[in-house]
């Protein structure tokens, strides 16, 4: 199907999609802002042991890394309208980005969530046992000493979550949004050459990992640069199995991949 | 002055301290000996409330508590009089030596950052870590980071330090630095509570040995009446087990 493989497309599309990077941009950045607002709020909870809100913490996990992030777009684009009629609230002209957003942000939550409660598990009790000791408050320990190496050890579970957004943003076209897979499928059918929007598509998702993957990495480095790291050789640029304390140290906790599936 | 009143410490139905009442004064170097699990540890980490206590009564120079009805401020207060050294030193592994020992002054005692860096540099090199301000605590050998330790528990002026096993989890090479450390400000007449198993530490060092087992202070005196002539057998039996072990160490 389709018309003859034309290198030339692949060219010819990188402008036509890059025009929607900003639409894909804005769902990242949205849902991640909603995601880290609503992991934190889950993990709160089950942190403190917090009884009720704990179990239902847990079911809103469940229910977020259970189920796939196609059918919570469409629950949540033409089911929420509807629930939220029975009690007299009308969002049937709210913004389709609204409900994308909405969406991909609570899913990130979920994962955000075990990101946040794993990281400040990750550090030692014995740290806060020694500013307690010193006189410090609960606030004065957990933003001095806890945040700041939390945050050392939440980046590379952070940078994977990112870019399993950034991917999972591909299919908010079947609501009708006009991201850049959207643009693609356009592309593709207004002119057949599909083989090369989506080599045009991949190449631009792939830019934009490696580039927030790199960006991350040196964050990490720069938040962790108190512990001793091994020094990678030459081959660094594609290593992208990276080597760190911290790393090797995520490897035993449970419960913080982002991958899917993962226990819950 | 610390004055311990009746402390009592229970987990779940297991009572670990009972009525536990000692006094340490001004200046004074009380060592506590005792058996594994005999409670040494608890009753430290009750006197500044890392444990809470069941019942008893707490007080530390002109300050008391009741534990039973301690209030937030109470507990705050406590800890700013007490300093504690742990046996995994417990560093805070983001900053370095010297911002390890300059945390407390700048957030419980909010000096301002050059009077905090210099007494801290100060404690530093008191400690003989003069050139390794700027290390990490990953950078640094265990018995360097307990000496980093003790300077921050000096750093904030308390009225007693608690050692809890300062150098049982030390490799035995660097023993003795950490324990040189802790002989020397014992001579500046700074209050401390140490619980440890080195015996001939204690022997030189401890205006007053406390021999702890099950729960309860079974005997106390000067190092020469404990070790030498313990009244209570099981002291005699827990020395007795001990000191041969002591004695090939050094
Ligand atoms: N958090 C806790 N929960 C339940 N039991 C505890 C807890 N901490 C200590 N215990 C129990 O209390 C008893 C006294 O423990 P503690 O650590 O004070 O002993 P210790 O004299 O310091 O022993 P060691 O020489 O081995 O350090 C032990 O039986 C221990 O199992
Ligand atoms: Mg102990």
């Amino acid at each position: 199907m389709g018309a003859p493989f034309d290198i030339g497309y692949i060219f010819s599309f990188l402008p036509k999609l890059l025009e929607t990077l900003g639409v894909t941009l804005l769902i990242v950045a949205g849902s991640l802002l909603t995601g880290l607002v609503a992991g934190f709020l889950v993990a709160l909870p089950r942190m403190y042991k917090i009884p009720v809100l704990r179990t239902l913490s847990g079911i809103y996990l469940s229910f977020f890394r259970g189920t796939p992030i196609l059918i919570q777009l469409f629950l949540f684009y033409y089911g929420l309208p509807e629930m939220l009629k029975l009690v007299g609230l009308d969002l049937t002209r709210a913004p389709v980005m609204f409900f994308v957003i909405l969406t991909y942000g609570l899913h990130t939550g979920a994962y955000a969530a075990e990101m946040i409660r794993a990281s400040v598990e990750a550090v030692d009790r014995g740290q806060v046992e020694a500013a307690y000791a010193a006189g410090m408050t609960p606030y004065q320990a957990f933003s001095r000493i806890v945040l700041p190496q939390a945050l050392g050890i939440a980046v590379p579970v952070f940078s994977n979550l990112v870019i399993a957004l950034l991917k999972d943003t591909s299919l908010a076209f079947t609501l009708g949004v006009m991201e850049m897979t959207g643009k693609a499928q356009t592309l593709g059918t207004l002119t057949q050459h599909f083989i090369e929007t989506y080599i045009a598509l991949a190449l631009i998702y792939l830019a934009i990992s490696f580039t927030l993957e790199r960006l991350l990495l040196a964050a990490e480095h720069r938040l962790t640069r108190h512990e001793i790291r091994e020094r990678s050789g030459g081959a660094t640029w594609f290593n992208l199995k990276r080597r760190s304390t911290y790393r090797s140290l995520l490897h035993n906790l449970p419960d913080v991949d982002t991958g899917k599936g993962g226990r819950i | 002055m610390i004055e311990l009143s009746q402390i009592s410490k229970s987990f779940g139905r297991h009572q670990v301290l009972q009525n536990i009442s000692l006094h340490v004064n001004t200046g004074e170097v009380v060592v506590i000996l005792g058996p594994s699990g005999s409670g040494k540890t608890t009753l430290l980490r009750c006197i500044n409330y890392l444990e809470k206590p069941g019942s008893g009564k707490i007080a530390v120079g002109d300050f008391q508590v009741d534990c039973s009805r301690a209030r937030r401020g109470d507990i705050l207060q406590l800890r700013r009089k007490t300093a504690m050294v742990f046996q995994q030193y417990n560093l805070f592994r983001h900053k370095t030596a010297l911002e390890n020992v300059m945390e407390a002054l700048l957030v419980v005692k909010k000096l301002p950052v050059v009077e905090a860096r210099r007494r801290s540099t100060e404690l530093l090199e008191k400690v003989g870590l003069g050139n390794k301000l700027d290390a990490y605590p990953s950078r640094l050998s265990g018995g360097q980071q307990q000496r980093v330790g003790i300077a921050r528990a000096l750093a904030l002026e308390p009225e007693v330090i608690l050692f809890d096993e300062p150098t049982s989890a030390l490799d035995p090479e660097l023993v003795g630095e950490v324990l040189e450390v802790i002989r020397a400000i014992a001579k500046e007449g700074i209050t401390m509570i140490v619980v440890t198993h080195e015996m001939g530490f204690a022997r030189d060092v401890a205006n007053r040995v406390v021999f702890m087992d099950g729960g309860v202070i079974v005997e106390e005196g000067t190092p020469d009446e404990v070790f030498q002539r313990p009244r209570e057998e099981r002291t005699k039996q827990f020395l007795r087990r001990i000191t041969p072990e002591a004695n090939y160490v050094i």
